[in-house]
């Protein structure tokens, strides 16, 4: 597989003077074309800012991040938007929905800002992706009118219009009930699937274990690894048990 | 805690710290000003009417006067304390020569008079009573103010020589206001001038009890005494002395509470604004039971900290410019010795500035109890719902640009919040386009019309002379002869007298000759044709109570006629009391003569201006655009100036207000912009719907506030003319300034305000903002 994104001696820090901290601390990676990952670790390892600063919507101090072969550093403002809008798709643990917009506008919203397919066709497009989500029904209610899940697989729904090659979620099923959770996972898995990668920044472990790339995190380093190498196999089972044992031998 | 607290955050919005601060200096400082002139204007007011013992009555009567009568009538009324007659010689500006200037142009009545006896003294600059040597010359002040005299100037009246002693304090006369202005010469420097002006009376009393005024005016109107001329009685002395410092006080205080306004927006938006920065800390600080009044305490600690320095400013400020506010009223005047009430007052005024400041900071402050913990702790922002406009959606919107689209529909979601920004952008509209069109209206030519003059080139006229209806022969059989004049009218004014309902009479000015060629503005009806026909001015019309169609009677040489009133016109001039007739009358004196002419070659204006003066210097011979120029040239000048200051206001106002909302707007929609910007939009794309939003707000602005300054501005500017005598009054638009240039103006302010308040929104870091 194609290298899609790669992450060198990534620093970044936070605060001035006696009260800095380093928040990633030399961190490489490297995420593959279709790659389904997660980042695991305790609150404040640095995981979420490793997502963002893969995703170029923070600075670095130190260490390189290319996507697909380009710098990151060297794009300007315009071109790391661009490269957000064309290539990326972002997904948080409260859904970023705009409250001036209904579901619908929200869900075309980025695509019908590249310009390149008509109202029209997009939300046809949207329609589609609404249906495969189960919120079909749900197009043009404001976003007080739908549940966190509903509103999670909206945001997803936004992420997968512009067709990218790598979806960022950020404890996506975090404030979701179990079944809910489960559900979203189920679609991450099918966009997998398809052949986008997608890199989830958790601290659950039934999450982590249905990628099959995991990366542990502590005190802005990664402190270890677990690749599965066949999809189904081991069950999840074994792989959450698995993840566990890591978890505790690296003390997180 | 709270001085550290105020410290920092001062420190950390130095701008909108400092900008409000201004603003409430300014407020304090014109509120204070505004109060310290009040005291000291009915201070020195009631000085100067006490040490110059101005009349409680005062009839001006022209023509013959019975003293014996009059003194025997004010022997027998129990009120009057005193009584005299006093002369007022009026002479043609003309034939008086201040130093280098003339009064030639002057359009005050001018006269000479001396020093009364008893009452209604005329001051000198210490409040003294003058006492003129033989060849000394006591100028009104108005002429030192405009610089048309000063001390030691020779004067020339009537060909005879006088230095100027002085300037006087007229407690009758001194305002501008007032239309007559009293020059003092010795007894025998006016026994010597007495036959070469119009002598006019001023029959005087001062009684007993001022409260009885009002039975004594009746008193003197029922005996039938001398009466032709304006009555003036201490009260209205006491206003027209008060009107030109109490119009500019009212000025300032209306600036003062344009000031405070715009403090109070600048306190809202920030406040605002810094209430959404510290949206989550406030919603944690109320999850953690910490009480609302506590937190509000630190925004109140820091607003009383700036409305204390800026009140403080404020009166330092006030006291440095004091004295020079009371320039005017000190000179015309002189002392109130009131400056302790004064201060005392003007300090009031500032401690109400602070008072208000502070009560509308807690009226804003009232915003925590809304604050949802919940939503603060979920969003860090206030998630106000998004009503309205909804089936305005991105997904049916087929023409509109993403950006202009989110732009527009936000402000439709969220009028409330735009609603302030929208009223300011709409008063600064109003109060560009009122001026504008203001002025170009005075400009216009079709103005002249409301001067109750038809449009001519040139106008004539013979007045204050001997036989004026032999002179005015003469030049209409000039006028006749040459070719270049390609038509005239000549208008004879007589005074008659007008049956009332009543049975009594007043008396009326009745202008006679052909009102056809050249016409005026007719707000009901037309101009007279056939004999049994006149036209009233809108003044006229409404005192004497009478319609377009209505019969009047005229009593003509003691028999009575009857008219039909054919129309009502405009007329700013003569006091706007005139009327308008068409028929024969030989043996009434004439008042003056009026001739309009019209030439062929509208170039030749001057050179025929220049024949005709030389030929009869009797007259007055004036160009039309000078003659309005004479009229209105003050009056345009000042709202000349006025647009100057109100285009400069509304733009100020305008960017001020649209950098302080945006600046608010970004703190609060900083998730929403990290939200765009994590989907990918630029921050050029953000600027673009920041400056939609302002730009639609402005377009809704200008329209309403063209709108409104179309119809309530047009209808304030009426009123101010219908008052001088101008009916159907109408705004001639200036289209260029008023509909392109004023908005273009606007439309660069507001968008370049609105990049400016909106820069920091590029650098909204999206980690600090969506992070969870």
């Amino acid at each position: 597989m194609n290298n899609l994104i790669v992450g060198e001696d990534i620093v970044k820090i936070y605060g001035e003077g006696d009260e800095q901290r380093r928040v990633l601390d030399q961190v490489s990676l490297t995420i593959e074309e279709g790659e389904f990952m997660a980042v695991m670790g305790p609150s404040g390892s640095g995981k979420t800012t490793l997502m963002f600063a893969l995703s170029g919507m923070d600075g670095l101090d130190g260490g390189r991040v290319a996507y697909r072969g380009r710098n990151l550093a060297e794009l300007d403002e315009r071109e790391l938007s661009d490269l957000r809008r064309n290539e990326m798709g972002f997904v948080f643990q409260q859904p970023t929905l705009l409250k001036n917009l209904n579901i619908l506008d929200n869900i075309i919203l980025p695509a019908l800002r590249n310009g390149k397919e008509s109202a029209a066709q997009l939300t046809r497009k949207a329609r589609a992706l609404m249906k495969r989500m189960g919120i079909e029904s749900l197009e043009k209610r404001d976003i007080t009118q739908a549940s966190g899940g509903q509103l999670q697989r909206a945001g997803i729904c936004r992420a997968l219009m512009g067709k990218p090659s790598i979806i960022f979620g950020d404890e996506p099923t975090g404030a979701l009930n179990s079944k809910s959770a489960e559900e979203i996972m189920d679609i991450f898995a099918q966009i997998v699937d398809e052949g986008t990668a997608v890199m989830l920044v958790t601290h659950d472990a039934k999450v982590a274990a249905r990628t099959q790339h995991i990366l542990f995190m502590r005190d802005g380093k990664i402190v270890s690894e677990l690749r599965f190498l066949k999809k189904n196999s081991p069950s999840l089972d074994q792989r959450l048990r698995l993840i566990t044992e890591r978890m505790r031998e690296v003390g997180i | 805690m709270y001085g550290r607290l105020v410290r920092n955050d001062m420190a950390k919005s130095k701008l909108t710290t400092a900008t409000t601060m201004a603003f409430i200096a300014a407020a304090a400082m014109l509120v204070f000003l505004a109060l310290f002139m009040v005291v000291h204007l009915l201070g020195a007011i009631d000085n100067l009417m006490t040490q110059s013992k101005t009349p409680h009555f005062m009839q001006m009567h022209s023509g013959t006067l019975d003293e014996e009568r009059l003194k025997a009538f004010a022997q027998k009324n129990s009120q009057v304390e005193e009584f005299q007659v006093l002369e007022f010689l009026n002479m043609e500006g003309a034939d008086i020569l201040l130093g280098d200037n003339s009064l030639i142009s002057n359009v005050q009545d001018n006269g000479l008079c001396i020093q009364s006896d008893k009452f209604d003294f005329l001051l000198d600059l210490e409040g003294r009573v003058i006492r003129p040597k033989p060849g000394e010359l006591y100028v009104p002040l108005c002429y030192f103010k405009d610089g048309t005299a000063k001390v030691g100037d020779r004067a020339v009246i009537h060909g005879r020589e006088f230095r100027v002693a002085g300037f006087l304090r007229d407690s009758q006369m001194n305002s501008t206001l007032s239309s007559s202005k009293r020059f003092l010469v010795s007894q025998e420097d006016f026994e010597a001038l007495r036959d070469l002006g119009n002598t006019e009376y001023l029959i005087e009393f001062r009684l007993k009890d001022l409260s009885m005024l009002g039975a004594f005016e009746t008193a003197y109107i029922g005996a039938g005494l001398e009466a032709n001329g304006p009555t003036i009685t201490y009260p209205l002395f006491k206003m027209v002395n008060a009107i030109s410092d109490g119009i500019m006080m009212g000025v300032i205080l209306l600036i003062s509470a344009l000031v405070v306004a715009i403090a109070f927006m600048c306190i809202r938006f920030t406040l605002l604004a810094k209430i959404e920065e510290d949206y989550r800390e406030i919603g944690v600080l109320k999850a953690i039971g910490i009480r609302v009044s506590d937190i509000k305490k630190i925004y109140q600690a820091k607003y009383a900290a700036i409305g204390a320095a800026g009140c403080v400013l404020g009166l330092f400020l006030a006291l440095v410019l004091k004295d020079r506010i009371l320039e005017n009223i000190r000179l015309f005047m002189g002392e109130s010795h009131q400056s302790f009430t004064a201060t005392l007052l003007g300090i009031t005024g500032i401690i109400l500035v602070f008072l208000t400041v502070m009560a509308y900071v807690n009226r804003v402050l009232k915003r925590f109890k809304s604050i949802s913990v919940q939503e603060a702790l979920r969003y860090g922002t206030s998630g106000e719902p998004a009503k309205g406009a909804q089936h305005f959606t991105l997904s049916r919107s087929r023409l509109l640009n993403v950006n202009v689209f989110l732009g527009i529909k936000d402000v439709l979601a969220r009028k409330k919040l735009y609603g302030t920004m929208l009223v300011v952008l709409v008063l600064a509209a109003f109060i560009m386009i009122v001026p504008i069109n203001l002025r170009h209206t005075l400009e216009s030519e079709r103005f002249i019309g409301y001067m109750g003059i038809g449009q001519c080139d040139i106008l004539i006229n013979i007045q204050q002379t001997t036989d004026i209806s032999e002179k005015a022969e003469s030049i209409v059989s000039h006028l006749a002869k040459d070719k270049d004049i390609s038509k005239f009218a000549l208008h004879t004014t007589k005074a008659f007298k007008v049956k009332k309902g009543d049975g009594s009479e007043e008396s009326i000015k009745v202008q006679l000759g052909d009102h056809q060629m050249f016409p005026i503005a007719y707000s009901e009806g037309r101009a007279p044709v056939s004999e049994d026909e006149i036209a009233l001015s809108v003044i006229n019309a409404q005192e004497l109570g009478y319609k377009v169609g209505d019969v009047l009677t005229l009593v003509i040489q003691g028999r009575e006629r009857a008219f039909k009133v054919s129309g009502i016109y405009s007329d700013i001039t003569n006091g706007g009391k005139t009327a308008k007739a068409v028929f024969s009358d030989k043996d009434t004196g004439v008042m003056w003569c009026t001739l309009s002419v019209a030439l062929a070659d509208k170039a030749l204006v001057k050179t025929k201006l220049s024949t005709l003066t030389k030929a009869f210097p009797f007259a007055k011979i004036l160009d039309i655009e000078d003659y309005a120029e004479q009229i209105l040239g003050p009056t345009i000048n000042a709202i000349g100036l006025a647009r100057s200051v109100a285009i400069a206001i509304a733009l100020t106002l305008s960017v001020l207000v649209t950098l302080l909302f945006m600046r608010m707007l970004v703190a609060k929609d900083s998730h929403a912009i990290a939200i765009l910007k994590s989907l990918g939009f630029t921050n050029n794309d953000l600027r673009w719907q920041y400056g939609t939003r302002s730009v639609f707000v402005l377009v809704i602005g200008f329209v309403l506030g063209t709108l409104l300054a179309n119809t309530l501005g047009q209808g304030m500017a009426g009123g101010l003319f219908a008052s001088m005598g101008a009916a159907s009054f109408r705004f001639e638009t200036h289209g260029l300034s008023a509909y392109v240039i004023a908005p273009l103006a606007m439309a660069l302010s507001v968008f370049a305000a609105t990049v400016l308040g909106t820069w920091k929104a590029g650098s909204i870091k999206l980690s600090e903002n969506i992070k969870e």
